[in-house]
């Protein structure tokens, strides 16, 4: 990678939190010709960069849907990826001259926004799901265009995980070691960068061993702001500054950092729903069986597993129920709505409010349904069936 | 990848639209979307508002009696324009989800005496500009006219410097209270004349920040 390209990625990197946007458009990778693939992507620069690298030596054409450059999945979810960008980006960058079929190839997170129907509908082209992560998509390529149970599933492994940690730990390494320099000094500013940039990256390599969901999650944070305070002290000490001021802002500093990462550490991970978004409105996914045509789609486009076909009742059941996510994708497939969220209070959120308002964020998606009581229709149960 | 942090912003977007605008605009949104409306409504006429958003240049023909039809990607604002009130005798708006590139799919060619266009053309990507006045004119009747409102970025590279930092508090200050903000063009008139319009003319509106072009579909060819 050049010097300037470095830079930009580390800046993009760090500031993931922001969307970073692409010219979208028609992006040809190696040199593709009329029967070549047409996967569909965002305009968030940093999947584009990793989509060409991940699909070096291939020919395949790269459809940049303009999503204001935010990654597919906040995307889909926020509304900035739904038919209307598909087709939108079908249509202006003239793919159909370039090509002779009619396939697209759609990354599974998108499922939570787009409606293959809707672009069928527009353009005559058919979807088909790609793979939860682009870097299952060479093997999908190779495997002739079909996703495993292995590429469906969300994973977060280390190195990405440390990305992601940078996201947070860069910005509040920063802000605290400034902070705690102006209040004593540039060591303990030094101990506080040093400090928050290994425990939060301590955390992230934890992960899939932490509790960061309910009550217990203080108990990790707890933990982690101990550590932290070690740290920043066996700095003080190598900098011959371990003075009782500097051991106690070494631990404001660690607490202070846990209660940044407290926000919303849960919906930074592809594991768990965002504290933020589903604060005091956990909803459930509910099933109604009587309307499941056994079609499927729902299983293809859930990113956590919670769902599975059961051969013998030619019907979906819901397997998993806690490892939910609320990202509704499988509310935005179902051909014959049969999936829909309820609050745990009995309101319903019908497949239609979920498609044209997306996220369930504090509570504004909520919608009752009048002259529908959950409570006596049958089979709107949390257990599985 | 998963920062859902980042959809609790985009979310709230669309309630506070309107208060981001205007503070956007210094209060002056309002009488933008007149200045549109007084271009091109007039009773009997029928218009097309692109990316109509909480309706304000919709509502602003429709109440000069116009015939309009207001469409938006986004359903969560086409809510919020669809619940404001227009006075008795105003013909109703109709509002469609249907983006800037679907034009073809809802109305045939020559569907239209005008077609409108606030905030809108800036939004959009390079191609899809150019797709969608090529598709609004195609709807247009012969000498039917097209107005656009958007910022405006000025071309000389010190102007524009400046351009930026004047912008810079106002945009950070609505971006903070309401997480809105708005991109601008470079070239509208350049724009406008690729698509195949005639007549272009171009005035600034509010301090010289925003455009506001008006052009022509020749009589002629199609
Ligand atoms: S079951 Fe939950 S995680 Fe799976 S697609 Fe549906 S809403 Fe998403």
């Amino acid at each position: 990678m050049s010097l300037p390209a470095t830079v930009s990625a580390l800046r993009d990197t760090v500031l993931r939190m922001f969307p970073h946007r692409a010219v979208p458009g028609l992006i040809p990778v190696g040199t593709p010709g009329p029967d070549s693939p047409v996967l569909l992507t965002c305009s968030f620069t940093l999947t584009l960069r990793r989509l060409q690298r991940v699909l070096a030596g291939r020919n395949v054409w790269l459809l940049a849907a303009d999503t204001h450059g935010i990654n597919v999945w906040c995307a889909a979810g926020g509304g900035y990826l739904t038919h209307h960008e598909v087709i939108a980006a079908i249509r202006s960058t003239g793919i159909e001259e370039l090509v002779d079929h009619r396939e697209l190839i759609l990354p599974q997170l998108a499922a939570t926004g787009v409606e293959p129907r809707r672009v069928r509908q527009a353009t005559g082209w058919e979807s088909r799901w790609g793979p939860a992560r682009l870097e299952d998509l060479p093997a999908y390529l190779d495997r002739g265009r079909r996703t495993t149970r292995r590429d469906r599933r969300m994973r977060f492994p280390l190195w990405e995980r440390l990305e992601m940690a940078s996201m947070w730990a860069v910005w509040t390494a920063l802000g605290g070691g400034a902070l705690f320099a102006l209040l004593g000094g540039w060591r303990t500013g030094v101990g506080v960068v040093i400090s928050v940039l290994l425990t939060v990256g301590a955390v992230f390599a934890a992960l899939p061993r932490l509790v960061v969901t309910g009550h217990r999650r203080w108990l990790t944070y707890g933990a982690f702001a101990i550590l932290g305070t070690g740290i920043g002290a066996a700095v003080m000490l190598l900098l011959g500054a371990p003075t009782p001021r500097n051991l106690a802002l070494q631990a404001v500093a660690s607490v202070l950092a846990m209660a940044v990462l407290s926000i919303d550490l849960a919906g930074t991970t592809p594991w768990y729903p965002s504290t933020i978004n589903t604060f005091r409105n956990f909803a459930h996914i509910d099933l109604e069986p009587e309307r499941c045509t056994f079609a499927g789609d729902c299983v293809q486009v859930c990113p956590a597993e919670v769902l599975r076909l059961d051969g013998p009742t030619r019907k979906v059941v819901i397997a998993r129920p806690d490892a939910c996510l609320q990202c509704g994708a499988c509310i935005v497939q179902c051909p014959s709505d049969a999936l829909r969220f309820r609050y745990p209070d009995g309101r319903i959120i019908p497949p239609a409010a979920i498609r044209s308002t997306r996220m369930n964020m504090l509570g504004r998606r909520t919608v009752t349904v009048e002259g529908h009581d959950p409570a006596v229709t049958p089979g709107s149960s949390d257990t599985p069936a | 990848m998963s920062s859902f942090v980042f959809m609790k912003v985009l979310e709230s977007a669309p309630r506070r639209y309107d208060r981001g605008m205007n503070l956007l605009f210094l209060g002056r949104m309002e009488q933008l979307h007149e200045a549109i409306a007084a271009e091109v409504a007039a009773p009997g006429r029928r218009i097309l508002d692109l990316g109509c958003g909480t309706g304000g240049v919709a509502l602003a023909s429709a109440r000069r009696g116009a015939t309009v039809t207001g469409i938006d990607t986004n359903p969560q604002m086409l809510e919020i324009a669809r619940a404001k009130p227009l006075p008795p005798g105003a013909p109703p708006v109709e509002w469609l989800e249907l983006g800037a590139t679907e034009i073809e799919d809802a109305f045939p060619p020559e569907s239209f005496h005008a077609v409108t266009a606030s905030l809108v053309l800036s939004e959009l990507g390079p191609l899809e500009q150019a797709y969608a006045l090529r598709t609004a004119r195609s709807r247009l009747r012969p000498g039917g006219v097209l107005v656009i409102a958007d910022e405006i970025v000025p071309a000389a590279s010190l102007r524009r410097l400046a351009w930026w930092a004047g912008r810079l508090p106002l945009v950070c200050l609505t971006y903070l209270l309401t997480q809105t903000t708005t991109r601008a063009l470079e070239d509208p008139g350049g724009l406008v004349r690729a698509a195949g319009f005639a007549e272009i003319h171009e005035r600034r509106f509010g301090r010289g920040t925003v455009v506001l072009l008006t052009a022509r579909r020749g009589e002629a060819g199609p």
